[in-house]
């Protein structure tokens, strides 16, 4: 049997495990569910001042043609940016948490980064929302804003790939956990979230370093389908694409190769 | 007879925990090391075949590899060399309460548990109720987990593997956890998905559960599997190097503690020292007068309303002895103390051989003896005229029930032995002498 189908065979327990990480979440916390939106609401609030107040960055015409919100600008790059992020940390947390079960009972080492994966998707979902209510609020929806769904599936799965190499790395050598912190801060800045990929036009060098990494392009899509309403373009499919395929299969195949003798050392 | 699960020459290697690289540099320079120093087997070249409908038990001390290898059978690990071969559906209880959140109500967990084992929404609503209630937590079935006891936890663990209507079931070393009344419970239970064809595996560490209850058995010392058979013969073998281990050890610290009582004299310690030990002695006299400590090397257990105070075996002079002569006279004389007053005890005796043959045994009850009412101390005899055994190592169990059997007051497994004297006459070989004699006749017909 395939790994996949494998997983598929445990869809239930990937929902119930994914029900528990939700439920169990806000438990003692007097605001419950409203931590997950605090969280992102203060990070717009802080960037939209640093970078849209002091610095002054000017976002670009929106799709309708007259606003010009960089609040709202960034908002579309940070729902994909914190999908990623969140997609990765998860996948090394829930496979770490999952480990005592997995040494006592048999099933998918998959399945606890899947559910993690989905739990990180329902919270997208919930950023996502949000975010088209203001698109709404403010007048700026087309046909191009459904494309929302494809490409935060893309990149839920995109991120799912790299969480399944970093999960198992991280059981082995703990550092992974660091190293990835430290990789996503730079990645973030890395990734035209905070400003418009046409601020580095005068340096050639990060132009080009920009375009090979696979999360402008993401980001770039989300800005394009949801805040210029216009559809990304076809290099930012192919790069979408190819990079999603890519990570999920050699991410795959390495975990489920390597998994079980990693799962000894937990 | 069909053996749905299959383990075929199963190696298993770990790597010692303290040889991981601790740092970069260790990592990049540590590359060539003998793996014969850095691993261990835990498991090494371990076949058995697990028949249908069993109880399997797997016995050894701590650190044998019995959970490397449930864990194996339950696909948790992936042998190194070897294949496990399983056909059904495998429930698993590896350890207590594997897979509760604490956080989450017992509700929760059961359906999340359930899940990991393999059950689908519709058969966990329809064993709800029967898991909650054999499990005995519905007031509290709404709480977090984390708020049971750990009797409590394993309660419903256990209930839960139990429900997932499983073909094998795997079960590690944690009904011990419950209370008797659960305990026995648990072992009703096994018994009846045993009739229904269930395989079941079990880790244990009571003898007397893998005697009385398995069949089947399988015995590993580091990883290697020293027997495998019949469930009593292979406890009774597992027990016997225990006892030896433990005879050897207590030699050991005999042979030390006259060295260092010698030590001590030799540096002339004073009157206080050389008293305690007596005081020690005596205080503990004190504490349970009616229970002289009988050093015997067999399992004991019993309620303890009646206890065997002294076993020992008469010639027919009287003397106590522990050898006696093939066809000579031997009396056992069972001395015990009562603690309140009981009727129609039953006293009963059985002999086994060297190899775990149950050669006889007997108690009162079944030879239709009165032994009428009981207190206090006093003593029961068996005697025989003409012992049948021949000459070997006997070792003689003796207990004290109530008067329908049912209740163990107190016995001792295989608690003494009986050496038999070969008394020169070659006339019988085997086990026993029947006492025959043979005659010659002719037929005059022709």
């Amino acid at each position: 049997m395939t790994a996949p189908a494998k997983v598929w065979e445990y869809r239930t327990l990937i929902t119930n495990l994914a029900q528990r990480d939700l439920r169990s979440r806000y438990k003692k916390s007097l605001l419950g569910w409203a931590w997950s939106l605090i969280n992102p609401a203060t990070t717009l609030g802080i960037y939209t001042l640093v970078f849209g107040v002091f610095l002054s960055v000017e976002a670009p015409l929106a799709g309708n043609g007259h606003s010009k919100v960089f609040a709202l600008y960034l908002f579309c790059a940070l729902v994909g940016w914190n999908s990623f992020a969140g997609g990765v940390n998860t996948a090394m947390q829930s496979f770490l948490a999952a480990g005592g079960l997995l040494t006592r009972t048999y099933f998918p080492p998959e399945v606890p980064v899947v559910a993690g994966s989905l739990t990180v998707l329902t919270q997208t979902a919930v950023e996502a929302g949000i975010l088209l209510c203001f698109m709404i609020a403010i007048g700026n929806i087309g046909l191009s804003t459904l494309l929302i769904v494809p490409i935060l599936v893309l990149l839920t799965l995109f991120s799912f790939g790299i969480g399944l190499l970093v999960a198992l790395l991280n059981v082995r050598y703990r550092d992974v956990a660091y190293l990835v912190a430290v990789g996503l801060q730079v990645l973030f800045y890395a990734t035209p979230i905070v400003y418009s990929e046409s601020i580095v036009e005068k340096h050639p060098a990060a132009a080009t370093a920009l375009k090979f990494n696979p999360m402008t392009h993401f980001v770039g899509a989300m800005r394009h389908a949801v805040y210029l309403l216009q559809a990304p373009t076809l290099l930012n499919w192919i790069v979408m694409v190819g990079a999603t395929a890519f990570t999920v299969v050699v991410g795959w195949t390495v975990f489920a190769h390597k998994a079980p003798q990693f799962i000894e050392e937990i | 007879m069909s053996h749905p699960i299959i383990v075929d020459g199963v190696s298993k290697q770990f790597r010692l925990q303290a040889d991981r690289p601790n740092s970069v540099k260790e990592f990049f320079t540590r590359r060539d090391r003998d793996r014969a120093k850095t691993h261990f087997w835990a498991l090494d070249d371990v076949s058995i075949e697990i028949p249908q409908g069993s109880m399997y038990a797997l016995v050894g001390h701590n650190g044998s590899g019995k959970s490397t290898l449930l864990r194996c059978i339950a696909g948790i690990y992936r042998p190194d060399a070897g294949q496990v071969k399983v056909s059904g559906r495998i429930s698993t209880l590896l350890e207590l309460g594997a897979g509760f959140h604490p956080d989450l109500s017992g509700r929760e967990n059961v359906y999340l548990n359930a899940t990991i084992l393999g059950m689908t929404r519709k058969e966990i609503d329809r064993a709800f109720d029967d898991i909650v209630s054999f499990a005995g937590v519905e007031q509290f079935i709404d709480s977090p987990v984390k708020v049971y006891s750990s009797g409590m936890y394993v309660r419903l663990g256990f209930s839960v593997a139990v429900h997932v209507q499983p073909e094998i079931l795997i079960i590690d070393e944690v009904i011990a956890v419950g209370d008797e009344q659960f305990q026995r419970q648990c072992f009703e239970h096994l018994y009846k998905l045993r009739r229904d064809g269930v395989t079941i595996v079990v880790v244990t560490h009571g003898m007397a559960t893998v005697q009385t209850m398995c069949d089947h058995a399988a015995w590993l010392d580091h990883g290697v599997l020293q027997e495998v058979g019949e469930a009593p013969a292979v406890a009774l073998s597992y027990l016997r190097r225990v006892n030896q281990a433990e005879a050897d050890r207590q030699d050991l610290e005999a042979a030390r503690a006259v060295e260092k009582a010698k030590a001590d004299a030799d540096a002339g310690s004073g009157p206080a020292d050389a008293g305690r030990p007596v005081i020690g002695r005596s205080r503990e006299a004190d504490k349970v007068p009616s229970r002289p400590r009988i050093t015997t090397a067999g399992e004991h257990w019993g309620g303890g309303e009646v206890t065997i105070t002294s076993v020992e075996f008469l010639d027919q002079s009287g003397k106590a002895v522990t050898v006696v002569g093939e066809r000579s006279a031997l009396r056992i004389r069972i001395g015990y103390e009562a603690s309140g007053v009981y009727e129609q005890p039953t006293f009963g005796i059985a002999v086994h051989n060297e190899s775990g043959l149950h050669v006889t045994g007997t108690n009162t009850r079944l030879a239709g003896r009165s032994t009428g009412t009981i207190s206090g101390r006093g003593w029961v005899e068996y005697d025989v005229d003409r012992l049948p055994l021949l000459a070997g190592v006997y070792e003689i169990s003796v207990a004290i029930e109530d008067q329908f059997s049912q209740h163990t007051f107190d016995r001792y497994d295989r608690g003494w032995t009986l050496r038999v004297r070969h008394d020169g006459e070659q006339a019988v070989v085997g086990l026993v002498d029947i006492g025959g004699d043979w005659t010659l006749g002719a037929d005059h017909s022709g």
